[in-house]
């Protein structure tokens, strides 16, 4: 077997663009010292990424909350869910994207409350199995 | 120490993320073309279903019993355990990923004291972020580990984990214990081993090694008798080592550069490709270990393993080796002086004849070749896999519309799931 050799470059790829000083005689640029990593959507909202799944929203239920139909909501299963939190919880063999009403608890039951006067709350008593699925952390609309 | 953390019922419970309703019910995956099954639910288990039954005899074996049946979907199960080994890799000093559902870890450093505590806790973070249940053994040798993690999985009591960290304890283990699910023994050796009268592991680990050495004369025997009383003699690398190709050496002496083990680290990852090609087959995972110099107890120790998905199963050198030396770049550390390196590949698979040819023609066609993979990938990225496919991959029979079939739907899967973590067209659908 021939012996591969490896040269520097062939694995640096590009560099980025932010990073690599422009070519240039004289004094430094005054603005290197402020050079920053791009912002990344993947590494600054997604803390969690192994526990993160995404869905799409069907359905005007939540419009009152800016929720629509056909927006992308990112989900983290990591997070523990607190009242007053959009949610997605898995009822009558669906997903569905509500807000957590915890109020009601020490009367034996919580609700999924949507935001939109034609829907009603979704009432889960403390003997239904239930678990919310995860938090949903982001909403994504696309506008054009 | 050592643990092994083992996803339950793998495939069933990656279907169940999506299927919560499935949760307590009987649950099937079938093989490749449907044909029979190979994973089960517990509940599936109970009704007497066995692995290897085929699909068409499932509805007259048993009538009037609701069970639902899936499709092998690897595409959803490769990226869900991919999620539990990313957990594992964040809670543990060191990991070998051992197959699909299976991860060995190095505990090296951390405090025994707390080691239940931090199985049981991985366990909760694993379930309450991926959806996973999972079953963890604790020992102090990887024999005993995996022992270990089957009482987990069997007796509810240890909450996911069973810490074997007694003399006492590995005793009682050891005679609850079949022989011949003892890792390592195989089917050979188990059944002579039950034919002297030996069936539980405690019934050979009693065996003076004199014995064990004259009645077997075999090296891995005698290192399971070993690891059965408690040393520790198998090293890490070999966890990785199932269904995998691995190309490791020791360094000539201690590597401090990371230049100079890269250069190593590139010609085993080519070797691996070398022998990938030569059994005519692709892989999907590269991975890379580290480690110093565990006998040089007066020097700072390391020891690392990552590993990488390829989007496109290849046995292209180029695109193995340069998975390989940038995983060696994550992994590599300054200041420790290395004594051993490897690549492990995984998730291997059958090429098709033609892709192979073309590869050794020449190298200014192996170059656009790469290139067009790039391509590829990148088009396949973007809008799932298989979009686009070499014409060698492709498959005779045509579709509706009179393109020919990809891979993926030249095979039988008239019950696969959805998959919603590497498809957007796939994502949830939030009522």
């Amino acid at each position: 077997m021939a012996n591969i050799k490896i040269i520097k470059s062939e694995f640096k790829g590009q560099a980025d663009l932010q990073l690599a000083p422009a070519i240039k005689a004289g004094f430094p640029s005054p603005a290197d010292d402020y050079l920053h990593e791009t912002l990344d959507f993947n590494r600054d909202l997604i803390r969690n990424p192994e526990a993160t799944f995404y869905g799409r929203v069907e359905g005007d239920s939540m419009i009152e909350a800016g929720i629509c139909d056909g927006d992308i909501a990112v989900i983290d299963r990591s997070l523990e869910a607190h009242d007053g939190d959009v949610v997605v919880g898995y009822v009558n063999e669906e997903f569905t994207i509500k807000f957590l009403d915890l109020k009601h608890h020490d009367e034996g039951y919580i609700e999924l409350r949507p935001a939109n006067k034609n829907f009603h709350p979704i009432r889960i008593d403390a003997n239904d199995e239930f678990k919310v699925w995860g938090v949903v952390v982001w909403t994504i609309r696309s506008w054009r | 120490m050592y643990g092994i953390i083992d996803c339950d019922n793998c495939y069933v419970s990656c279907e169940r993320v999506f299927r919560p309703d499935l949760n307590d019910k009987p649950v099937v995956v079938l093989s490749n073309n449907d044909g029979c099954v190979v994973a089960r639910s517990n509940e599936a288990k109970r009704l007497g279903i066995k692995a290897g039954t085929p699909y068409y005899q499932l509805a007259q074996l048993f009538p009037n019993q609701k069970i639902a049946v899936f499709s092998s979907n690897y595409e959803l199960y490769g990226e869900l355990t991919g999620r539990v080994v990313e957990i594992i890799r964040q809670e543990a000093p060191a990991y070998f990923r051992y197959s699909i559902d299976e991860c060995f870890v190095n505990l090296i450093g951390m405090d025994e004291g707390g080691l239940k505590q931090w199985g049981e806790q991985l366990h909760e973070r694993i379930r309450h972020s991926v959806g996973i249940p999972v079953s963890i053994g604790i020992a102090p040798n990887k024999t005993l580990a995996k022992m270990a993690s089957h009482f987990a999985k069997k007796y509810k009591g240890y909450k996911h984990c069973c810490f074997i960290d007694t003399d006492e304890k590995r005793l009682k283990a050891l005679r609850l214990y079949p022989i011949d699910e003892v890792w390592g023994i195989g089917r050979r050796y188990a059944a002579r081993l039950e034919a002297m009268g030996d069936h539980t592991a405690y019934d050979f680990a009693v065996h003076s090694r004199e014995w064990v050495r004259a009645t077997f004369n075999n090296i891995v025997i005698e290192r399971v008798w070993r690891e059965l009383n408690g040393e520790d003699c198998v090293p890490d690398e070999e966890m990785a080592a199932k269904k995998s190709i691995c190309t490791s050496r020791s360094f000539p002496t201690m590597l401090t550069d990371l230049n100079a083990i890269e250069t190593h680290v590139a010609n085993y990852a080519a070797r691996c490709a070398e022998k990938l090609r030569k059994q005519g087959s692709v892989a999907s995972i590269v991975a890379v270990f580290l480690h110093t110099n565990f006998f040089r107890e007066d020097l700072p120790q390391y020891t690392n393993f990552q590993e990488s998905r390829l989007i496109t199963p290849t046995s292209s050198t180029i695109t193995i080796v340069k998975t390989a030396v940038n995983l060696l770049r994550a992994l590599y550390r300054p200041g420790y002086r290395y004594k051993k390196a490897g690549v492990i590949i995984m998730g291997i698979g059958p090429n098709s004849p033609i892709q192979q040819d073309l590869f050794d023609i020449n190298a200014e066609q192996f170059q656009r070749m790469s290139r067009l993979d790039k391509v590829i990938d990148r088009i396949n990225k973007v809008n799932g896999t298989e979009t686009i496919v070499l014409g060698s991959q492709q498959y005779a029979s045509k579709d509706g519309t009179g393109k020919a079939d990809v891979f993926a739907n030249a095979i039988r899967h008239d019950f696969r799931s959805k998959n919603p973590t590497t498809r957007w067209t796939e994502i949830l659908r939030l009522k």
